[in-house]
């Protein structure tokens, strides 16, 4: 009898979660040791960041920073179910963001109208800014992973433009903003704004079409083997662009939210990478609808934490740093959770 | 005294080229190989027989350096070696053409020969890489086209082009994987003959394959594994087909004649299920790759098509399930015409299609066992309300399709490219079945599958056969369609070179057809163009 160590095909979910949960914990204990080696002290910044999240205070702060990863996340999470990369979340954020505030400053009307018209032309700017990215993979096989990295800083642009150039605040309060918007997204409980419960309520929504609607099983078909999909007799090319004219909606939604319930004016940077964050956390989640709500969460406590460390006197790149460490611990946790120690016995 | 005219083999002394000893592989819950010895020596072409899972792969694999053996040694030459890696192994002068090719589909010949390789030039202009390759080929006696994309050359071309380029790293053990299952009759003596010409320069070669006629024409000596042990090493020369399945599978079994068994539906009279009216089909780029055909099938009939592999078969398959759209003529099921019908409607009709590649367009590889099962069946009545899909009838009827197929699935939630391929097979065999009420289009069933699988697969077909579908068995294995169909057409370069009764066909006559000669159908004038 000999023990020896096997690599199984699939990993069970338990050892799955488990190399997950270790994974985190090294990144963090890495990231301590880094941060002991350049002379601070690891052990009070943990202690000072974990005081000042779980104040009231903290957990507002992470309330603003959950609902646009969630968002963001989903964004990506949805078009890699059809197989798709979109790494332009970040775009998409943009041009819901100023496609609502266009809505909001020239557009007369009271709130309760406003402000559903907003949240509508959010979603259509971020699908309007996907859909050529959309047509030219589902007509011309155009790789979308360029494409809507590229329209990002299109988007990036377009904004710092109106919101220092044809939109800036005339009132001349702020410098490089557009005036504040008439119209708040309502707070919700007095801690977040209403794009939280939004946010969340759209990933479980979106859980339950994808496991148990007939589109759901056609884009989980599609999104694993095209050529299964022709196969079956299923419509690959339909669902793609809907799928991907969904994420598109979701990051303008995003954007929407951001610009409407916590920053209240457009300005340049307004996505605070909220788009390429939204990658990360989709690949943490596995692409799970459900698990981007747990991704966006550990994402958001983490960039709170970097507010915190900042005080303290820490470098913002430490946050990045410890981003990175936890994406790397995770893909080697995902790849170590299908080996087993297993005995063996000689027949 | 030893008889003259048989070969002398090499000198006394001159060591085994490759000596496997008591080789053991364990895999989770399986034991893939155990105590099992090889010798292959210098000048002999060995034959590895075995049933699927018998173990051969896995050997093969151990060999080549892809899997590290749990016990046993590897030597080569005398030498005791250990291969870390399928590049020690090559270097050691074993190479491998695997069943599945390992081709860049979007390279030419030339650079897929040259890829990996380290006497390719660090620069080299195309036109220089494709004489280079067109110079081996003409010393290795192997005829490709060098400026070829792989993806435009038929498997067999794709074959040669395997074998060139473990033969041009200068192989002295050259392991064939099936390696006949894609060629004619008179390419497989080709190749025997190419095989024959390597091993008398004092090379050896390890002939893998289930068919034992031609283990018997080309092999020196028979090794025949059985749940992963060696069960027997043989002279050729003293074995026959009866022992070697006898030893294979542990009790005698002979392919069946199908045609003759099960309740034959009487009446055959009435509309055909399927029937194509001069249907011309092209592929992606537009080329014709059926030009004119014309075919029935009755229900309660098998129609058999044969050929070889990459002269239309494949397109036809497309065209009758219609994944393929057909660019001129009619195609009628059943008295309505799906001329312009998708596999949607086809499969609505009764139409299942058991695709040549099951990995590639049959299943969805990375999903789990269940959503594989319900592809087809996920929008009828069983598995959904309205627009909900409900995951536990999902289930329920993948442990029905896998009851059936008697395929034992520890976990349906585990993706299906964990199966092995018979079971793979055998279970997407049952799935179209369930759906199949009219029509069963069966692309190279019984490829990749041993002699017992094949049976149960061919008894699927009679079942269906007997239930008064109709069923088109596409198949490279000129036995089984005998055996099984009640007409044959034989394809050659995307057209029907002509339909026969099997009663009364004439194998020398099938055979001419496949190569393009013979009498063609009344409807085929002279030389058509290509």
């Amino acid at each position: 009898m000999a023990l020896r160590v096997q690599r199984f095909p699939s990993a069970s979910p338990s050892a799955a979660i488990a190399a997950r949960a270790v994974a985190i914990v090294l990144a963090l204990v890495t990231a301590g040791l880094l941060l002991a080696a350049a002379g601070a002290q690891p052990i009070r910044l943990g202690q000072q960041v974990l005081r000042s999240t779980f104040s009231g205070f903290g957990i507002e702060d992470v309330g603003l920073l959950v609902t646009p990863l969630i968002l963001t996340g989903l964004s990506v999470a949805v078009a890699l179910r059809i197989g798709a990369w979109n790494i332009g979340a970040e775009g998409q954020f943009y041009a819901g963001a100023f496609a609502a505030t266009g809505i909001a400053l020239f557009v007369p009307g009271p709130g309760v109208v406003m402000l559903p018209a907003m949240f509508v032309a959010g979603a259509l700017g971020g699908l309007i800014w996907i859909m050529v990215p959309t047509l030219a993979r589902a007509y011309a096989d155009v790789s979308e992973l360029i494409t809507t990295l590229l329209l990002n800083f299109v988007a990036t642009l377009l904004v710092y433009y109106v919101s220092t150039g044809p939109w800036l605040d005339p009132g001349g309060h702020a410098l490089a903003t557009t005036a504040r918007l008439k119209h708040d997204v309502p707070e919700f409980f007095g801690l977040v704004h209403w794009g939280f419960p939004i946010a969340v309520l759209l990933a479980v929504t979106l859980a339950v079409a994808f496991s148990f609607t007939h589109w759901g099983y056609e884009v989980r078909i599609a999104g694993s083997n095209a050529q299964a999909a022709k196969y079956a007799g299923m419509p690959f090319r339909r669902h793609l662009i809907v799928v991907m004219l969904l994420s598109g909606a979701i990051a303008g939604i995003a954007g929407m939210l951001e610009v409407a319930g916590t920053v209240h004016r457009l300005q340049g940077g307004i996505s605070n990478n909220f788009g390429y964050l939204g990658i990360m956390v989709a690949v943490l989640a596995r692409g799970s609808c459900i698990g981007v709500l747990a991704g966006a969460a550990l994402m958001a406590v983490i960039l709170n934490s970097g507010i915190v460390l900042q005080t303290q006197g820490v470098n913002t790149s430490t946050v990045l740093a410890i981003t990175g460490l936890i994406l790397f611990f995770t893909a080697i946790g995902d790849e170590l959770a299908h080996f087993k120690i297993t005995r063996s016995q000689p027949a | 005294m030893p008889n003259a005219t048989e070969r002398t083999g090499p000198a006394p002394g001159t060591p085994p080229l490759v000596q496997l000893k008591g080789i053991a592989k364990y895999f989770p819950g399986v034991v893939a190989n155990q105590d099992v010895d090889l010798e292959v020596r210098p000048g002999e072409i060995h034959a590895l027989l075995g049933e699927n899972g018998a173990g051969k792969s896995t050997l093969m694999n151990i060999l080549t350096g892809i899997y590290q053996p749990d016990a046993g040694e590897i030597i080569i030459d005398g030498y005791l070696k250990t291969f870390a890696s399928p590049i020690e192994a090559i270097a050691a002068g074993i190479g491998m053409v695997h069943q599945h090719f390992k081709l860049v589909r979007a390279f030419t010949v030339a650079e897929n020969i040259h890829l990996g390789w380290s006497e390719t030039p660090r620069i080299i202009s195309p036109q220089a890489l494709e004489a280079r390759t067109a110079e081996l080929s003409a010393s290795l006696n192997l005829a490709v086209r060098p400026d070829a994309r792989v993806d435009e050359l038929s498997t067999g071309e794709q074959q040669r082009v395997e074998i060139l380029r473990v033969l041009a790293r200068h192989a002295r053990v050259l392991i064939l994987d099936e390696p006949t299952a894609v060629l004619t009759p008179s390419e497989a003596r080709e190749l025997f003959r190419a095989l024959k010409q390597f091993v008398a320069g004092g090379n050896a070669v390890i002939f893998i394959s289930h068919k034992l006629d031609e283990v018997l024409e080309i092999s020196d000596r028979i090794t025949v594994l059985r749940g992963g042990r060696r069960v027997a090493t043989e002279k050729t020369s003293t074995c026959n087909e009866k022992m070697l399945a006898k030893l294979m599978v542990g009790h005698e079994i002979v392919l069946d004649d199908l045609r003759a068994c099960g309740t034959k539906p009487v009446a055959q009279s009435g509309e055909p299920v399927v029937r194509l009216r001069d249907v011309t089909v092209h592929d992606d780029r537009g080329h014709t790759v059926l030009n004119r055909i014309s075919l029935e099938v009755a229900p309660g009939e098998i129609l058999g098509i044969a050929g070889v592999a990459g002269n239309g078969q494949k397109e036809l398959s497309e065209t009758l399930t219609g994944m393929r759209s057909i660019a001129a003529g009619q195609l009628m099921l059943g008295g309505q015409d799906f001329s312009a019908a998708g596999p949607a409607d086809f499969a609505k009709f009764g139409v299942g299609h058991i695709p040549e590649d099951r990995l590639r367009s049959g299943l969805a590889p990375a999903l789990s066992i269940t959503d594989n099962a319900v592809i087809r069946e996920y929008d009828r009545a069983s598995i959904s309300i309205g627009p909900w899909y409900r995951p536990r009838a999902a289930l329920a009827l993948a442990r029905t399709i896998a009851h059936a197929a008697s395929v034992r699935v520890p976990n349906f939630a585990m993706p299906v490219r964990n199966l092995s391929g018979g079971n793979q097979q055998r279970f997407v065999a049952r799935r179209e079945m369930r759906i199949a009420s009219k029509l069963l289009v069966a692309a190279y069933p019984s490829r990749g599958l041993d002699v017992g699988a094949i049976n149960t697969m061919m008894r699927y077909f009679v079942e269906l056969r007997d239930a008064g579908v109709g069923i088109v068995v596409i198949s490279e294995e000129l036995e089984e369609l005998l055996n099984l169909s009640d007409r044959i057409a034989v394809m050659f370069h995307g057209e029907v070179m002509g339909v026969m009764d099997t009663a009364s066909a004439d194998i020398e006559q099938i055979g001419l057809m496949m190569g393009g000669q013979g009498t063609a159908a009344p409807s085929r004038m002279g030389a058509m163009v290509h």
